[in-house]
Parts: structure tokens; C-alpha cells; sequence
């Protein structure tokens, strides 16, 4: 199923890109290969020109060599003009940089043209696949100092036996999900842990501990290989979570207005985190046998 | 007031503390117990490579945006307000996207909405399926995920709808 979704959004967006811009090559839509004609007036270096698409002047620099114009992108532009600048494959999307085709100095006339704009999704994609493979290292990295944070604190809890009384509390619940767990096993240390680091809706600190979870997790899986009945009934619950108190990153969005979202996201919570162990405990069944 | 700063300061002086008083060697332990920090999350990499880019990838084909006017009619067709359906079809994907769409959802229709509304419970409701996942099994080396990602989807999938339905009655 997984690599089923990843491999469609792969396909799906490479087919989707294509079909885009041979649509916009068929419709033209950057104008590609269209010259335009204007008036110009120069005054010592800076030339001053009015041309037929826009209303306002344009300023513009010329190129020692007089072949080309260079002009900034901004909302004084017309409309077309501002989307090939924003396409265009050349780094500095600020700038554009127009062709000279023909120049009449006496009738002070220019004819130019604008940079070809092709490809635009192709680039798109490709360039957002690139971009993303480099921050999920970062990502990762950024992960590695919090999770290297809790996991010591986690280490001291273990030790002191805070997380045994702790998991003593929430047994009856934690058997309920996963019936297959000896009382003793650490694993219910870390599951009780990141649940109710969950609730608190404390994301980074939940995810250590979940990963902690699913590693001794694996210590008790029979098939190495493959997700075990624990393991995705304490994803399924993590994806879902209960949340007692609101998401940092909804507080800091929302600001004071969360605070009438509180009932909502806890009844929606809590529907989502039944769904997600009905459907769960069925899958396993429906695993089983 | 926002007591919610409190939470992670507290927890911690408690965890040291309680370890103080039956004795442990608090800084070897910490130490010990971190040491693992690096190294689950080099061998995470590989997955969250994985996940992000055909992520990123199908963000930025605009596949995802005409796949969300095809199906909102639908939502409108149940009395779902289709603004929020955006909200729906990112949370599962990424994190910093969905922050992304309510920002723009506030920006566009103020805070007061219900259509904010909706989408910030669904955000509060949920997580960001793929990359737990991604993260999860990606720790222990994990490819074949089972039946993982089909419960998620389906626990986010009744989240959206408790979301949407607890805002209509609630907030109209």
C-alpha cells in the first residue's frame, strides 16, 4: 500500500508536470517568440520608455553592446511579463533581461523580445526534489539533538523507576491496546510515555519517545522484516492522537483564538483515535486470519 | 495566560529530581541514554528522503491542486464548506505545508470563520501521517509497513469529518 502511494504521487506529478507544459506550449502561454515594439527615450546612461502592452514608463539599462535591455520585474509590468519573469529559468527571477531584434536610432524605436519560458513544471518538480532531499537531512539532523535530549532524560526516568510507576497507572489501558505485551516489558515505558507527551501536545518530545517505542518494538517482533499487530496499532494511535491540549505550532498560528477550538479538537481527537483502534484491532484480525 | 510553557521545564526538573533522590549517576545516564540520539536519527534519512521528495514532487506539479477542484463539488454536494478541503489532503502529507494552508485560509477569510475554524481543528485533530510513518518504521529499518498506513489514513480521514462535523454544530 505504502509504496503504492508514493510510487502514484512519483508518476501521477512526472505525468502531471508534462501535460501541463505541453499544454501551455500548444496554447502559448508565455508568448513565446513574440516581439514587441515601443518608443524609447534615452537620457545619458538610464533610457526612459513607454510601450504599447503597459501603461507606465519602464526604465531600463542598456547593454554596452546594445543588444540587450535590462529591466526590473516588478508590479508595474504587464501581467504577462511578471509570470515569464517568474518562470523564467534564469536564477534571478527580479530581473528580465529583453532581446534588442531591431533598433532605430533616429525614429528612437526598439523592437525586443522576451526571454522563451518552456518547461515550467518539469523544473518545477524537479527542483522541489532536490530541495526537499536536502532538508530531510537537515531534518534529520535537527532531530538528532532533541531526540539525543529526551532520550537522556528518557534514561533517567527508566532508571529511577518513574516510568514504572508511571506505566503501573495506565496498565489497564495500555492492555487493552496491546494485549500481547508482557507487564514488564520496557516497551510500555516508552508507549505511555510518548502517548501522554501526545495529549500534551508536546510534538518534539513525542517523537523520541516513539521512536525509542518502535525500536523495542522491533526488539519483540517475530518477522524483523515487516510492521508487527503492536507496531501499527501504536501508529495508527500516534497519527490520531488525543490532544488534551492544542498543537505549540496552533497556539503560535491561532494565537488566543485556539482556546474555543480546545472542545472541538478533543472531540475530534478522540473520534479519530477510535477509529484509528477499531480499524486497527480489524486489520490484525483480518491479518490473523 | 498560557500555562502550556510550563509543561516541558517542570517535566524536567522532575525527572531529575526523582532520579536525584533514589540516587542515580543523573549525568552518566542522561549521556548514556543520548548517545542514541545520533545515530537513530542518520539511519532515519534514508526514509524521510524518500517520503519528502514524492511529497514535495506532487505538491509542486499542481497535480494536487486539480485534484482538489475534481472532488469539491463532492464536498459541497455533503454540505462540507470546499475552502477547507486543502486542509484534508495535506495534513496527512506534510507538516509545514499544512501550517502553510491555514495561514492562507486566515488570510483570506479571518480568523472568525468557520472556515478557519474547520481547518484548525483538522490540524489540531491530526498528525502528519506520512512522515510519522516515515520516521517511525525508518528507525527500525522497516519497508513493509503492513497495515500501518491504511489505519492512519483512516483514523485522519474520520478526524476530518469530526472536525468538520463538531465545528458546523458547534460554531453555526
Amino acid at each position: 500500500m505504502l509504496s503504492y502511494l508514493w510510487a502514484g504521487m512519483i508518476m501521477t506529478s512526472v505525468v502531471f508536470a508534462l501535460g501541463s507544459d505541453i499544454s501551455d506550449e500548444i496554447n502559448n502561454t508565455y508568448a513565446n517568440q513574440q516581439a514587441y515594439h515601443f518608443k524609447y527615450q534615452l537620457s545619458s546612461q538610464q533610457g526612459q520608455a513607454s510601450f504599447i502592452p503597459g501603461n507606465n514608463p519602464v526604465f531600463f539599462t542598456v547593454n554596452e553592446d546594445k543588444q540587450q535591455l535590462v529591466i526590473d520585474s516588478d508590479k508595474s509590468l504587464p501581467l504577462i511579463w511578471q509570470h515569464i519573469a517568474h518562470h523564467q529559468s534564469v536564477e534571478d527571477k527580479t530581473q528580465l533581461v529583453l532581446t534588442i531584434t531591431e533598433i532605430n536610432e533616429n525614429k528612437q524605436e526598439l523592437t525586443v523580445r522576451l526571454p522563451e519560458v518552456h518547461w515550467v513544471k518539469i523544473r518545477a518538480i524537479t527542483k522541489a526534489a532536490f530541495n526537499m532531499a536536502e532538508f530531510a537531512v537537515k531534518l534529520a539532523i535537527g532531530l538528532a539533538g532533541i531526540m539525543a535530549l529526551w532520550l537522556g532524560l528518557m534514561r533517567i526516568a527508566e532508571k529511577s523507576g518513574l516510568i514504572h510507576y508511571f506505566v503501573k497507572l495506565i496498565y489497564p489501558v495500555l492492555h487493552w491496546l496491546f494485549p500481547k505485551i508482557d507487564k514488564n516489558e520496557p516497551v510500555l515505558g516508552s508507549i505511555s510515555l510518548n502517548m501522554t507527551a501526545n495529549m500534551l501536545g508536546l510534538g518534539n518530545a513525542a517523537t523520541p519517545m516513539g521512536i525509542k517505542a518502535m525500536q523495542q518494538l522491533q526488539q519483540l517482533n517475530r518477522h524483523k522484516d515487516r510492521a508487527s499487530d503492536e507496531m501499527c496499532m501504536f501508529l495508527a494511535i500516534n497519527t490520531s492522537s488525543v490532544q488534551l491540549l492544542p498543537p505549540v505550532t496552533l497556539i503560535a498560528i491561532m494565537g488566543a483564538g485556539v482556546s474555543e477550538l480546545l472542545l472541538p479538537i478533543i472531540l475530534a481527537t478522540s473520534a479519530s483515535t477510535i477509529a484509528a483502534i477499531i480499524s486497527a484491532k480489524a486489520f490484525a484480525r483480518m491479518r490473523s486470519n | 495566560m498560557s500555562y502550556s510553557v510550563l509543561v516541558i521545564p517542570i517535566l524536567i526538573f522532575m525527572i531529575i529530581g526523582f532520579g536525584l533522590t533514589k540516587k542515580v549517576a543523573v549525568y552518566e545516564e542522561f549521556v548514556d541514554g543520548a548517545k542514541e540520539g545520533f545515530s537513530t536519527a542518520v539511519r532515519i534519512i534514508p526514509y524521510l528522503v524518500a517520503m519528502l521528495f514524492a511529497i514535495a514532487m506532487f505538491r509542486a506539479s499542481g497535480a494536487m491542486e486539480s485534484m482538489i477542484t475534481m472532488i469539491s463539488p463532492l464536498f459541497e454536494l455533503v454540505g462540507i464548506p470546499p475552502e477547507v478541503l486543502p486542509m484534508a489532503i495535506i495534513r496527512p502529507l506534510t507538516g509545514s505545508g499544512s501550517v502553510g494552508v491555514l495561514a492562507e485560509l486566515i488570510a483570506q477569510y479571518g480568523q472568525d470563520s468557520i472556515i478557519v475554524k474547520i481547518a484548525a481543528t483538522m490540524f489540531g485533530s491530526t498528525e502528519t501521517t506520512l512522515y510519522v510513518l516515515a520516521v517511525y518504521f525508518g528507525a527500525i529499518n522497516v519497508s513493509k509497513t503492513g497495515y500501518a498506513l491504511q489505519a492512519g489514513l483512516i483514523a485522519d480521514f474520520t478526524g476530518f469529518i469530526a472536525a468538520t462535523a463538531v465545528c458546523l454544530l458547534m460554531f453555526i
